[in-house]
């Protein structure tokens, strides 16, 4: 298990990128929701020690992740939100080297690792092509094979499906699913709720640097449940409609406005009907709180 | 027009807020005060503002103080800056021609450069006002300032920025505009020389920076009274010189108007090797084959092969040995990426060039034996050589990892500070000394095709191992160190560059010291190595360049941005940044105490 406690961080500009976080994260995939700007790379940093927090501490399964770098990089694999590889070698050559510096010394096993590791990624076929002439896709799947050598215990991913084409965004999430085990916490940072609604099983929101709510999907689910309402209006009913509740979103359709929303309270009126709730109808009534109180 | 003074005033604004253009106008206004009241003028008897003097100093800032070097600053990169921060699709979406986009940029750079080279005559101009009391000046004039520096300066590096801006913007790579300004002295003094078998009118006509101009000998021929009143004339041949100036300019934006093309080029891999997945959808590029693919497939179509069950690796991370080959992976990996770099095509030729020029063209005296002298000519020039390779090469390696975005993927790695750092270190030394095996390779190969015998490779290691591997050595970790303590490439070239030229200028009027030498530059001969009085201070002297090497990378370790704990001490035993104290105050002491004996 992984327990975060208090941690801050102020950058030297002045913003406060994180007010205190507290989480205690499970073995198994979790997701942390947020907007640009909300301190999920920050937070995924100091996870992988690239940033020193202002204060609290990040404990795994008691030890404490801060005080020794180099035993927690022997534990991790991350996936940064912006990173590149060298262009001029090939994906071959990349894994060998990362498999190098995770210690993997014995030849023969190295091999073994890296031809399954391009195996379960894909890109057996592109191991001798050059990485700088991969597409977003393919680097971003070289990108979690590197992530994976040497069964890390801790792997993070931030926004790893931002930027990538539905199809390279299913065949991620598929990667994604498999490496959750028992006893590997993998948390995945991003802006795409239906990230974590089809890969987590815990997740958290983050906004401006602090924890909205810890819980999981289904129970996030159950908070709105019977409060999705949707209906088809003239579109110069939309505007009106804001008095009824939250309008999660409004689309064009047939010259009319679909619009869906959340009203706890009642009906919003006769042309609505209730509709399933999905995690992005929890996730803009969760962040869009505080604009409501004002 | 406008969308042209629009590109143009951008580019002025761009650049306004750069360290780069208020750092040169600083140096070149030094440079004015320096030889203004240092300079030959007031040992001399001329008049500072003589107009004699105004042309020499103006051609001399022409062509000297690595001028040509920063036109290729300014010049080299407007283009290629847009297409790496992806604002290029902006600007091309808009109504803009290639001419106006191109004019735009090139006269926007050009005249920052105009306005910063124009620190240096504004200075002299200036200083008319001030005397001291040997100093002869003659009434006020400010024309001359103003003409012979658009004449001298402007119209001759008007010429350089055209062919640096055309060469970066082609081929949208700056490592190629740098290589060229590193070249530009070797052929400028070859071209010098192939100038002087013509008369001297076709020399005026054809040396671009006109070098020629005025009285000859630098003035040093000629009395105080025949040059304070010395007027300078432009002849028929020198108005034709700038004309032709002009006209090569011309020629050269004219070739980049018809080669410039605003896609991305197919075989510029660098481009595709950077990823930003967030907001900046626009970084992450598809290679042309991927749109084919693109087309949606529903969820369950996508293969889902078999989950593949990756193989269980026994893993070390701890202890010397562990260390000791994540240093040589890292260390290949390393070399293999400096192998790669294309300026290599054209400095590895041009190394082998200068440094066996003066024994495969000239006639070569023997001191000790003929190997001995072919090995120490060699050997000087070089070192000479290696300065630039090795401040370009490592400051390539140092922030490579930063550049390509590889960095925090390494960094997350359990490899050590000292094996992500040496690794550095380790490859560019294993390139120099490449280098150098390739030109004593040369030099054996010349000394044998002359007919010069014996050849004895002895003599070659020796001046090698003692000369040449030693400040190698020292250069390579001093300018990891400044690399490691400055953060910003450029900032380290400009400084290790003007570090070069400071030491080499004080070597030069005889303030030669060997605690101030590590090259040992013109401090010994082959006779010395092999034996005599000088031998044991040589010695002495590699083993203080040695432990300054050692204390600078002690130092680049202690101060590597990876880490944010400086430990000490790490479960009672020496952590890290422990290491990089006992071993720099080892390496300092040994270097004080070897300092003392060569002093003595």
């Amino acid at each position: 298990m992984l327990v975060i406690r208090d941690l801050r961080k102020t950058y030297p500009s002045g913003v406060q990128a994180l007010k205190g976080i507290s989480l205690k994260i499970n073995a198994g995939m979790f997701g942390l929701l947020g907007p640009n700007g909300a301190g999920k790379t920050t937070l995924m940093k100091i996870i992988a020690t690239l940033l020193s927090p202002d204060s609290g501490s990040i404990e795994m399964n008691g030890a404490d992740l801060l005080a020794r770098e180099d035993k927690t990089r022997q534990i991790l694999g991350y996936l940064p939100q912006d990173f590149g590889f060298y262009p001029t070698l090939t994906a071959d050559q990349t894994l060998d080297y990362f498999a190098k510096l995770k210690g993997v010394t014995d030849k023969m096993e190295r091999r073994a690792l890296i031809n399954a590791l391009l195996e379960r990624v894909n890109l057996t076929s592109a191991r001798k092509q050059r990485v700088g002439g991969f597409s977003g896709g393919m680097r971003q799947r070289l990108g979690i094979a590197q992530a994976l050598i040497g069964e890390p215990k801790l792997i993070i991913v931030d926004e790893p499906t931002a930027g990538l084409d539905p199809e390279e965004r299913v065949r991620f999430h598929n990667l994604l699913a498999e490496t959750a085990s028992e006893n590997t916490v993998v948390i995945l940072s991003t802006h795409i709720v239906s990230d974590v609604s089809n890969l987590c099983s815990q997740m958290a929101v983050i906004r401006h640097g602090e924890i909205l709510t810890s819980c999981t999907p289904q129970r996030a689910l159950d908070q709105v449940r019977e409060s999705v309402w949707e209906a088809t209006v003239p579109l110069d009913k939309v505007s009106a409609l804001k008095s009824h509740g939250l309008v999660i979103s409004s689309q064009m359709f047939n010259g009319l406005a679909r619009v869906r929303l959340i009203s706890r309270s009642k009906r919003p009126s006769e042309e609505f009907t209730a509709v399933s709730p999905l995690l992005e109808d929890y996730y803009f009534d969760l962040v869009s709180q505080p604009e409501r109180v004002r | 027009m406008r969308q042209f003074l629009a590109v143009f005033w951008t580019e002025v604004l761009v650049n306004s807020k750069r360290v780069v253009p208020y750092a040169l106008m600083i140096l070149f206004t030094a440079h004015a005060i320096l030889w203004w009241g240092w300079g030959p003028a007031v040992k001399l008897g001329w008049a500072t503002n003589s107009e004699y003097y105004i042309v020499r100093n103006l051609t001399g800032f022409s062509f000297l103080l690595g001028l040509p070097i920063f036109t290729a600053v300014i010049m080299g990169d407007p283009v290629i800056r847009d297409f790496r921060l992806g604002i290029d699709p902006l600007i091309f979406s808009k109504p803009i021609s290639r001419a106006q986009y191109l004019l735009g940029k090139f006269f926007g750079n050009f005249f920052v450069l105009v306005c910063c080279q124009a620190a240096f005559p504004l200075t002299l101009l200036v200083l008319q006002a001030f005397r001291t009391s040997q100093m002869v000046v003659q009434p006020v004039r400010i024309l001359p300032y103003f003409k012979h520096f658009l004449l001298l300066v402007v119209i001759s590096h008007l010429v350089l920025a055209a062919v640096y801006f055309t060469a970066g913007t082609l081929t949208r790579n700056s490592k190629v505009v740098f290589g060229l300004a590193a070249c530009f002295y070797p052929l400028y003094i070859s071209y010098g020389y192939s100038l002087k078998a013509l008369v001297p009118r076709w020399m005026l006509l054809l040396d671009p920076f006109m070098l020629g101009l005025g009285p000859g000998g630098g003035g040093f021929e000629h009395s105080a009274d025949f040059l304070n009143r010395y007027v300078v004339r432009y002849s028929a041949e020198m108005i034709a010189n700038r004309g032709m100036a002009i006209v090569v300019a011309a020629v050269c934006l004219a070739i980049l108007y018809f080669r410039f093309s605003i896609t991305k080029r197919s075989r510029n891999v660098e481009a595709f090797s950077l990823l930003g997945l967030s907001t900046a959808a626009e970084r992450v590029y598809y290679d042309s084959d991927s749109f084919k693919a693109t087309a949606v497939a529903p969820y369950e179509l996508i293969e889902s092969h078999e989950k593949v069950i990756l193989p269980s690796v026994k893993r070390v991370s701890e202890g010397f040995s562990a260390n000791l080959k994540k240093l040589i992976a890292a260390s290949r990996v390393e070399f293999r990426l400096l192998r790669a770099e294309r300026s290599l095509i054209v400095l590895v030729p041009l190394v082998i060039f200068l440094s066996t020029l003066d024994l495969a063209f000239y006639r070569v005296v023997p001191e000790v034996s003929y190997s001995a002298t072919y090995a120490s000519k060699t050997a000087n020039a070089l070192l000479l050589c290696l300065i630039g390779v090795t401040v370009f090469y490592v400051g390539e390696a140092m922030h490579r990892d930063r550049e390509v975005r590889i960095e925090p993927v390494l960094w997350a790695t359990p490899a050590r500070n000292c094996v992500l750092l040496l690794s550095k270190f380790v490859a560019t030394l294993t390139l120099n000394l490449s280098l150098a095996a390739v030109v004593g390779v040369a030099a054996i190969a010349i000394q044998f095709l002359r007919g010069h015998y014996p050849v004895e490779i002895q003599q070659y290691l020796l001046t090698y191992t003692l000369i040449l591997l030693p400040s190698l050595i020292f250069l390579a970790a001093a300018s990891i160190s400044l690399n490691v303590l400055l953060r910003d490439k450029y900032l380290a070239y400009a400084l290790s560059i003007g570090i070069s030229a400071g030491l080499f200028y004080l070597y030069s009027i005889g303030y030669n010291h060997w605690l101030y030498n590590p090259m040992l530059y013109r401090l010994w001969t082959y006779a010395d190595l092999g034996g005599g009085s000088t031998q044991p201070v040589i010695l002495i002297h590699r083993l203080y360049c040695l432990a300054i090497a050692i204390a600078f990378l002690a130092l680049a370790h202690f101060f590597f941005k990876r880490s944010f704990r400086k430990a000490f001490l790490v479960d009672g035993r020496l952590g890290g940044a422990g290491w990089s104290l006992l071993i720099g105050v080892v390496s300092v002491s040994v270097s004080v105490i070897a300092g003392l004996v060569i002093g003595r």
